[in-house]
């Protein structure tokens, strides 16, 4: 007989579920915890996961295989996992990885700007050579801003302390929230923010004053103010920064969004690569409550707002906001069709903000400091700072806030010293990949603003530069940037999943087409169908990639791909002479 | 139905209007652009639409330009909307999605499927057709899904190497038999359709009803039964 689940849960398996049941989307809680005890999650903890949050077995197993990180194996848990991003396979990461017992590879782990991370169970490490392992506990600083230019959520996160709330307090921090809660109606914050001109930085753009207006629009409850710190997008780590040595500049921003729109709750969705960061967070979270300034009866003032810390189990997509809901509710992580929008039907169905924690850090110094003042840090007539994750061949990678309308060449070669000696910079990727690469006369004259970089047929989106050399090829950058894609694809929409599949296969060697010409128009036509007919943004970026290659190194990928051809053909037939190209 | 029938009796409330290829219809506000489409008698490819069930959104075949939008939309999750203008074939969408067919078919291996494993087990084919697709002439590659041949169950042929992941077998299990026996494992070109652990049907919450064997587009989950009679009787007759 068919028994799908226990008839009775063993009393320690029922704790570590009653500590979760009754909080929002407890799922991913509850996961991590038999993870952590057990070092994977084996088909009793399912089963009774299962039962005692009525999720049927079957969704509850295929969701958990939709996480990389979540393991069914035992022993899972504790293998190493090393970074093969992008940035670094530049730095010998595969090297790393095979001289580590059982290590397995992990998508961009969102520490381009130290040596190759490895992550081991609930610790960070950094590589520099093989073996050679050193713990990381926190994130570099920001480099000082060598510009002189004034900063917005950079302003104070290098004075000592700004990490806890005393020195938080003692450099500014909460007076943007005690305005707002005493001085201020919820319409007038949300005025503020909307006049200063804030959207969103988490790569989309949103107008994050309309977004909060939207959803205080909204008379159904209880709403919900998510932090989308999933930040997954190769080459950004800027949210870690932001979050490791200003954590509660993100709190005070999400309890201001509550306060705005009326919302009870907020949720921060942490990716789960950054295991010191979810202790770093959950800590000052504990801080903020025991302070009076979260919890019930904020600041006396009679407001009520509590934050919930959940760790993500490795999944690019969870970084699309409705992916992100869903991984909340415990579902399959596929993105949600929109319209209805999370304004109006997000977590639980109910209104929710979601915004990036840049956007959310903006907030706070915007509520502190004045919408007039944020629109005027921004170069012309446009308002306000992006802060770039910069890495790969440059000479001093890091986070850098820079003005909107700031020229990408003087970010590139003032603040961040150029490429390294002897080399010249021949491609940037652009929104970490997700733009694809910008390259030709583009780097001398676009200024890091979205309408500037879209113009050059790009997008800024979250504000991730991975800088290229002449000594790398592009068409291995392009496989490596797709390889990510094809991984991260989520498997819900057509174009998509076998979309990244085929360029995939067309950007290795040897690829599965007979001539240079019938290569061109196969991968043409599938970044078309990706780029107009995929569900989300996954499929659109991934088609920029291929776009773009083809767009700024025609000469390159020609000879690259006619090489592999040819190259494969001949030692199909013994060495004999390349055959003529098959017509297209 | 014309719209100038659907307007209020007392003719004051003007009901809502779509224009579908040139032609005005009223519809009911919260009916999709496919249902009104469907309505009119407009024709539009699908491969993960089932009317039993949810719109799903995922294999993009019915997306459709509407006039004043950047880009076209899926017309079985998008909402039909007042004075919308929809054009369901334009060269350009034709185009698309004749491309898209041929990377799903791309993804398959080439077998003529026999339309006894299912009620639906031709619609693949017939679209295929319909678009003169001429399957594995382009945009080769990997094939995706796993046949699960070695399941020992009587009823249902798991023969998912020739799968779409369009995950209408999931969703009627779930949506129409509230059964929930079956879900998607892995990601991306690796998803599988699968019961818990990547066990056999008789070891989940399978009742064996069916329902999945039916709305499969492409007999990638066939009618053993049918099958096996199919074989018996042509065994009779050549005997």
């Amino acid at each position: 007989m068919y028994v799908p689940f226990p008839l009775e849960i063993a009393a320690e398996d029922q704790a570590l579920i009653d500590r979760y049941r009754q909080e929002p989307a407890p799922l991913l809680p509850i996961l991590h915890a038999f993870y952590a005890r057990d070092g994977h999650l084996s088909p009793d903890a399912l089963r009774a996961i299962g039962k005692a949050l009525g999720i049927p077995l079957a969704d509850l197993y295929g969701t958990v295989t939709f996480y990389h990180h979540l393991s069914l194996e035992p022993g899972g848990r504790d293998r190493p996992r090393v970074c093969t991003g992008p940035v670094c396979c530049q730095r010998g990461a595969e090297a790393i990885r095979a001289h580590l017992d059982g290590a397995l590879p992990m998508a961009c782990a969102g520490r381009c700007d130290e040596p190759v991370p490895v992550l081991v169970a609930d610790e960070t490490f950094v590589a520099q050579a093989p073996g050679r392992l050193e713990r990381r506990t926190s994130s570099p600083l920001p480099p000082p801003n060598p510009g002189g230019v004034e900063e917005c959520v950079f302003a104070h996160i290098r004075r000592p302390e700004r990490a806890t709330l005393k020195g938080y307090r003692h450099t500014g921090g909460y007076q943007g929230l005690i305005r707002a809660l005493t001085e201020m109606t919820p319409a007038q914050v949300v005025e503020t923010v909307q006049a200063s001109g804030l959207a969103g930085r988490g790569g989309a753009g949103f107008p994050t004053g309309l977004k909060w207006r939207f959803v205080a629009a909204e008379t159904r409850g209880p709403k919900t103010i998510v932090c989308n710190a999933d930040e997954g997008e190769p080459g950004c780590f800027k949210d870690r920064a932001i979050l490791d040595h200003d954590p509660f500049a993100v709190i005070e921003g999400m309890t201001l969004a509550g306060y705005a729109t009326g919302a009870e709750r907020g949720i921060i969705y942490l990716r789960y690569e950054y295991p010191e960061t979810y202790h770093r967070l959950a800590a000052a979270l504990r801080v903020a409550e025991e302070a009076g300034l979260l919890g019930e009866d904020i600041l006396g003032t009679g407001f009520d707002f509590r934050i919930y810390l959940r760790r993500g189990g490795g999944a690019y997509i969870c970084g699309e906001e409705t992916s992100l809901l869903n991984s909340l509710e415990g579902r399959h992580p596929f993105p949600r069709n929109r319209p209805p929008y999370p304004t109006t039907h997000g977590f639980e169905n109910r209104p929710t903000v979601v915004n990036n924690v840049e956007t959310l850090a903006a907030a706070t110094h915007i509520l502190a400091r004045g919408a007039d003042w944020y629109r005027g840090l921004g170069l012309g007539d446009r308002a306000g700072t992006k802060v770039i994750s910069l890495s790969g061949d440059i000479q001093r990678p890091g986070n850098y806030e820079v003005p909107f309308g700031l020229p990408l060449r003087t970010l590139l070669y003032e603040w961040a010293g150029g490429p390294l000696p002897g080399r010249r910079i021949q491609a940037v990727t652009m929104a970490g990949l997700s733009g694809g690469f910008l390259a030709g006369d583009a780097l001398d004259t676009v200024t890091l603003d979205e309408e500037s970089v879209r113009s050059a047929g790009s997008m800024l989106g979250a504000g991730g530069i991975v800088v290229i050399d002449d000594s790398r090829d592009m068409v291995e950058m392009a496989r490596q940037a797709m390889a990510f894609f094809a991984h991260e694809s989520c498997g819900k929409c057509f174009p998509c999943r076998i979309g990244t599949q085929r360029l995939l296969e067309r950007l290795e060697d040897p690829p599965p087409v007979g001539s240079v010409s019938r290569w061109e128009e196969e991968v043409r036509d599938i970044g078309r169908v990706m780029r107009t007919m995929s569900a989300c943004g996954l499929g659109v970026a991934a088609s920029f990639v291929t776009d773009s290659l083809l767009r700024h190194f025609p000469q390159q990928v020609q000879q690259t791909v006619a090489e592999r051809i040819h190259g494969h053909r001949a030692s199909a037939t013994g060495g004999a002479h390349p055959e003529q190209e098959d017509p297209a | 139905m014309s719209a100038q029938e659907s307007l209020a009796p007392n003719g004051r409330e003007a009901v809502p209007t779509i224009t579908i290829d040139g032609q005005t219809v009223a519809f009911t506000p919260g009916e999709t652009i496919y249902e009104v489409a469907r309505r009119i008698g407009a024709w539009i490819p699908t491969l993960c639409y089932d009317p039993r069930l949810e719109p799903f959104g995922g294999c993009r075949l019915c997306m459709v330009s509407v006039e004043g939008m950047a880009g076209p939309v899926a017309s079985c999750t998008f909402q039909a909307a007042d004075g919308m203008v929809v054009h369901t074939a334009t060269a350009e969408m034709e185009s698309l999605r004749r491309i898209l067919l041929e990377m799903v078919a791309s993804e398959n291996p080439r077998i003529q499927v026999d339309p006894l494993r299912g009620y639906a087990s031709q619609e693949l084919a017939d679209l295929l057709a319909r678009y003169r697709v001429a399957p594995h002439q382009r945009l080769a590659g990997a094939h995706s899904g796993r046949s699960r041949l070695d399941d020992p169950n009587p009823f249902i042929l798991r023969d998912y190497d020739l799968c779409i992941s369009c995950y209408r077998c999931v969703r009627v299990c779930a949506e129409q038999e509230g059964d929930y026996a079956i879900s998607v494992a892995h990601r991306g070109f690796r998803t599988q359709i699968t019961v818990e652990f990547d066990g056999f049907l008789r070891d989940s919450a399978c009742t064996f009803c069916g329902q999945c064997v039916q709305t499969c587009p492409t007999g990638a989950l066939a009618d053993r039964k049918a099958l096996r009679f199919a074989l018996e009787e042509k065994g009779a007759r050549s005997a």
